[in-house]
């Protein structure tokens, strides 16, 4: 494998912002609206879905050669539920509160098209620095896209951050959008935060041309 | 008396936990086939058959497979660390079958359903049904699992049809650039989803 640290470095970068996995590809909004009604939630959830989407890009990566063509969406999807499995018993033992807070949505990791995508699209067939770079770019903007919903979604619903209250409780109980932490919330966030991001692409690419 | 049961069930996860509206589920294909009614329906069957199936076979794997011979071993959650696994590879099958079979048996279903059949493996409200299914202590019986999954399917139909009624009047108004495609979608989701809110309190 002919890669280089610049073209990795690249590839790292690529998944953060101008590929970001939630706001640029659409993949993986089913955990993205669901448990960013708090900042905390929507921390651990980038965190185990970093974790899976790491690891089935190194072990696809490493077995690339050895996976046959016609059966290499089983084989991903086996990879993933794997580890998908270790995240979620390592959660269940260790952050218990959390964990039953996200409820089903740790073991839906497994059905996030977003890992099957950067399986199929990079792991398969590049190299296992560039597969990795790749995996932690992608995970890191999936947690970033996630996290920026989380802080809009606890600050407007429940006035906190991290559950660290910001505001007076008399406040919050008057002026916090309680709608905000509700599904209505999460839609409504998501789809304002895709617009920003599609004004400040048209922007960039409008004023680079 | 067991009736009141499931129509409760029935009700509960077909509108009032809707599970794209309020649990989030099926958000990808809810968003990518709504663009026409008539598809959006054809993607809803689907799921409905799907759904109901994969709910079935996989509350038998829990409760005919994985406790039984877990038990055997001395403890019966000995083996529900297999379960993502093994639901995901039914799932995985039970698509492929259905696939098969409509194609061997009714030509005309499958060509109506044409490549939305494969995609629905990776329909996370699939999954998350049974996922459901396996955590609440109401679908304990085959029954009402079975009733459970079919509502889900049913709701999940719903959903995509109203949005996709409502998206093919949104293709003649003029929306804001930035907004067109996902972001208004999601901005009618939402009001969709508010209006859903409005079931809460009914059945469970």
């Amino acid at each position: 494998m002919a890669d280089d640290n610049g073209s990795n470095l690249a590839q790292f970068k690529a998944g953060l912002l101008s590929d970001n996995p939630v706001l640029v590809q659409l993949l993986g909004m089913c955990p993205a609206l669901a448990v960013t009604n708090s900042l905390e939630n929507a921390l651990v959830m980038g965190g185990a879905a970093t974790f899976v989407v790491v690891m089935s890009n190194l072990i696809t990566s490493v077995l690339r050669n050895l996976i046959k063509p016609h059966v290499r969406i089983l084989i991903f999807t086996l990879t993933i539920a794997t580890f998908v499995t270790l995240a979620d018993l390592f959660l269940k033992a260790y952050m218990f509160e959390v964990s039953k807070k996200l409820g089903a949505f740790i073991p839906l990791i497994i059905v996030n098209c977003m890992i099957i995508c950067r399986a199929e699209v990079v792991a398969i067939k590049s190299g296992v620095a560039r597969s990795l770079a790749d995996a932690f770019g992608i995970g890191i903007g999936f947690t970033l896209a996630l996290s920026i919903m989380g802080c809009v979604r606890e600050l407007l619903g429940s006035g906190s951050l991290l559950n660290i209250p910001l505001f007076s409780k008399e406040f919050v109980d008057v002026h916090a959008w309680v709608i905000m932490v509700l599904p209505p919330g999460a839609f409504l966030t998501l789809g304002a935060i895709i617009g920003v991001v599609n004004h400040l692409r048209d922007r960039k690419s409008g004023g680079g041309a | 008396m067991e009736f009141g049961v499931l129509i409760g069930i029935f009700i509960s996860v077909a509108l009032v936990n809707n599970l794209v509206l309020s649990g989030f589920l099926g958000i990808c294909p809810f968003l990518g086939v709504s663009r026409k009614v008539d598809m959006a329906f054809g993607m809803g069957c689907a799921v409905t058959f799907v759904i109901t199936v994969s709910g079935v076979v996989t509350w038998l794997i829990v409760h005919a497979v994985l406790t039984p011979v877990g038990a055997a071993m001395g403890d019966p959650g000995a083996l529900y660390f297999l379960k993502y696994v093994a639901f995901i590879m039914v799932i995985a099958s039970m698509v492929q079958l259905v696939e098969m079979y409509l194609k061997k048996f009714f030509p005309p279903l499958y060509e109506a359903f044409g490549v939305f059949l494969p995609l629905i493996t990776t329909n996370c409200a699939i999954l998350g049904a049974c996922l459901y299914i396996d955590m609440k202590p109401e679908t304990q019986s085959l029954l009402n699992a079975a009733v459970y999954a079919f509502g889900g399917g049913i709701g999940f139909m719903m959903a995509i049809t109203i949005m996709a009624g409502i998206r093919e009047h949104i293709s003649f108004s003029d929306v804001p650039k930035p907004l067109r495609g996902a972001g208004i979608t999601l901005l009618v989701a939402s009001i969709l989803a508010l209006a859903f809110m409005g079931f809460t309190g009914m059945g469970k």
